[in-house]
């Protein structure tokens, strides 16, 4: 065992004397690094800002008696995300062309999903701990309780009424909105919930957009190609930060006053708009990678344009580009903080910063305390999007042919 | 040439698995009262400034098998691939069942309708099983709900010989198996015509035999055929007509026996010195 190790060294690390030296020097600043980083963590950090300012971190000023509609909503996402995965695995498990993997123990199941989520199960435990009180630990328990007797449930629904569960999915969300709009309209919205709405809003509608765009690209219209070419090059060709103290300052330029939307929503149009001219370019390259023996052998078989488009060629292109599209996407949801900065929300990042201006904290300096939850919280969110995209790219068999 | 246009609908059919086999003066036409399925009058390709159809005539009857060869680069390909559209000829005329080949978008899809290509590459949908690849079409263009339209695909596999790889993806079968998928999922849209496009060029030599006898299956069972093909013995034994091109011409047409054993034109001569 030590020897094997001492031979992992050896070949790794000090194979000749320049090894040795770039992996004295190199190692020396790490761990130096480690040690610094650790000590702030667990010494010198003063993390009490923190935990004051959660609700203020995750929900910005909403006020706790309307709390109820943020649990509400929690525990309703549990019930619908754990009623579809479990006709999702239903369907999975009866499918023809399934690979069969043998049944999996609980345990097991509740093993791979910590190793799914791991970066979001840490950074709610972290939130648990630093909360101190019993209400947030009872709505996880009751979360998890409810997603997985719902999963379940899931499985053991007729087929049939699979699509009702499909169904329930945009009207939860059509719901959520409502819900939360009623305890502070949601042009008050801030904190994490803000930035989770933001991106997930944004990315459900850029997605779209973006594909229709690189569809109208390739179009054999000369018009449609001419608006998609000039719409992309134009979004992509100015700064986001730009179009967000434009949307917010100078709307009243181009729309009357009377009808101008709030800012979460001029926001959303922005980051939609800014985003999908991204995708499209994504997405075209992936158009690109198909094969054109694949739409002869659609034409062959009697298609219409349209059928192969939806049903052979975008599949394929979107599977080909998944890990970049998944990558626009992390950068939409941490652009989100830029929302905040150039139209005045009061989003994570902002309310992080406000927070080291409190009495109690001012003067104190713990800058650096806040700022480094904002950064766990939202690699959390980014790491974990990116292992999901990941397994994603893994299910759909990327590069099977 | 113009009689062949005013053939009465209700004209004597080619006997079954049978077909018109015999040498007239002019081999790119057919005999008096066989009814025609593709008609090509005059037909030039142009690829820029290269010709790769010059002024092609050949009329195909039906349940007819025509196999056309020739030297790469002769626009074998190129003429099969204008009668379903994947290439736009030039100039002269394509009639496919009486439907002329246009730029009305109804009529080509009404051409691919009724016809169907199995290609050197397979082409199949990798992201779909193998019964979804042969489903789709039936399922999209024929309406077929998918109970009824699986239950068909899988009758094909049967008769392709492969109803076990049904539920597989693609990549995971060999060529020779994916070549017989290709040809069950044309068959899947009861085509009047099937275009063969080197179908066992791309296919590791063990597995040529299997694709060619269920070709030779098809062909028996009275299916209208073009085979662009490099495999003699295919020609030999299940052509009605062979048709031998070079350089975007129709060289020579005529029966196996005369094509193989007498051939008149030079260029015929020498191709066939060449490879037998």
């Amino acid at each position: 065992m030590l020897g094997s190790i001492g031979a992992w060294l050896r070949a790794n690390l000090f194979r000749n004397r320049t090894d040795a030296v770039v992996t004295v020097v190199v190692g020396s600043i790490l761990l130096y690094a480690l040690y610094r980083f650790l000590r702030f963590l667990f010494v010198t950090g003063r993390w009490e800002i923190v935990r004051v300012n959660l609700p203020l971190y995750l929900t910005g000023a909403w006020p706790s008696d309307e709390l109820w509609r943020i649990t509400t909503v929690i525990v309703a996402a549990a019930l619908v995300g754990g009623l579809a995965a479990g006709v999702a695995a239903r369907r999975a498990a009866e499918a023809p062309d399934r690979v069969d993997t043998g049944p999996r123990s609980p345990g097991r199941v509740a093993l791979d999903l910590l190793d799914r989520l791991w970066p979001a199960v840490a950074t709610v435990l972290l939130l648990l701990i630093l909360a101190r009180t019993a209400a947030p630990w009872l709505l996880v328990v009751a979360a998890v309780v409810v997603a997985i007797a719902a999963n379940q449930v899931g499985r053991r629904l007729p087929l049939r009424v699979g699509w009702l569960v499909n169904l329930a999915i945009p009207v939860g969300v059509v719901a959520a909105l409502w819900l939360l709009n009623g305890g502070v309209g949601w042009n008050e919205w801030g904190g994490l919930l803000l930035n989770l709405a933001l991106a997930a809003i944004a990315i459900t509608l850029c997605f779209p957009f973006g594909v229709l765009l690189a569809l109208g690209r390739r179009s054999t219209f000369p018009i449609l190609r001419l608006l998609s070419t000039v719409y992309i090059e134009l979004f992509r060709g100015v700064p986001l930060i730009a179009l967000l103290l434009l949307a917010n300052q100078a709307l009243g330029f181009f729309i009357p006053q009377s009808i101008a939307p709030g800012r979460t929503v001029r926001a959303i149009v922005v980051l939609t708009l800014f985003t999908a001219a991204y995708v499209a370019e994504i997405v075209r390259g992936g158009l690109q990678s198909v094969p054109p023996g694949q739409i002869e052998a659609g034409k062959a078989n009697g298609l219409t344009a349209l059928a192969i488009t939806r049903r052979i060629v975008l599949p394929q292109a979107i599977r080909n580009v998944i890990p970049a599209l998944v990558g626009q996407f992390i950068s939409l949801f941490k652009d989100t903080t830029l929302a905040g900065a150039a139209m005045g929300f009061l989003d994570l990042l902002r309310a992080a910063e406000a927070s080291t201006q409190q009495d109690a904290f001012r003067g104190d300096g713990l800058i650096a305390e806040a700022l480094v939850f904002v950064l766990l919280v939202f690699w959390a969110g980014s790491y974990t999007m990116s292992r999901e995209s990941q397994r994603l790219e893994k299910r759909l068999g990327v590069g099977v042919r | 040439m113009t009689e062949h246009d005013t053939v009465p609908s209700d004209a004597v059919p080619a006997a079954d698995g049978g077909a018109p086999a015999t040498v007239f003066a002019d081999a790119t036409q057919l005999a008096d009262g066989v009814e025609a399925m593709i008609e090509l009058d005059r037909v030039t390709k142009r690829f820029g400034d290269f010709e790769a159809l010059k002024d092609i005539d050949l009329r195909v009857g039906r349940q007819e098998v025509v196999v056309v060869i020739g030297p790469s680069g002769s626009g074998k390909s190129t003429l099969i691939r204008c009668i379903n559209r994947l290439e736009v000829h030039d100039e002269g005329r394509i009639v496919v069942d009486g439907i002329e080949l246009s730029d009305d978008v109804r009529q080509i899809l009404a051409v691919r309708r009724e016809t169907n290509m199995v290609f050197q590459q397979f082409n199949l949908y990798p992201h779909l099983s193998v019964l979804d690849n042969i489903t789709l079409s039936p399922r999209l263009v024929r309406r077929q709900s998918r109970a009824d339209a699986e239950a068909k695909a899988m009758a094909l596999l049967e008769r392709v010989r492969i109803p076990e790889q049904a539920h597989k993806y693609p990549a995971q079968l060999s060529g020779g198996q994916q070549q017989r998928v290709a040809i069950a999922r044309s068959l899947a849209m009861e085509p009047k015509v099937i275009l063969f496009d080197e179908p066992t060029s791309a296919l590791d030599p063990e597995m040529i035999n299997e694709v060619l006898e269920v070709m030779i299956d098809l062909a028996r069972e009275g299916m209208t055929m073009i085979v662009v093909t490099h495999e003699m013995g295919f020609a030999r034994q299940v052509a009605d007509r062979v048709v031998f091109m070079d350089s975007g011409e129709i060289v020579e047409v005529g029966t196996p026996e005369h094509f193989f054993t007498s051939p008149r034109e030079e260029r015929t001569q020498a191709f066939l010195s060449q490879i037998l």
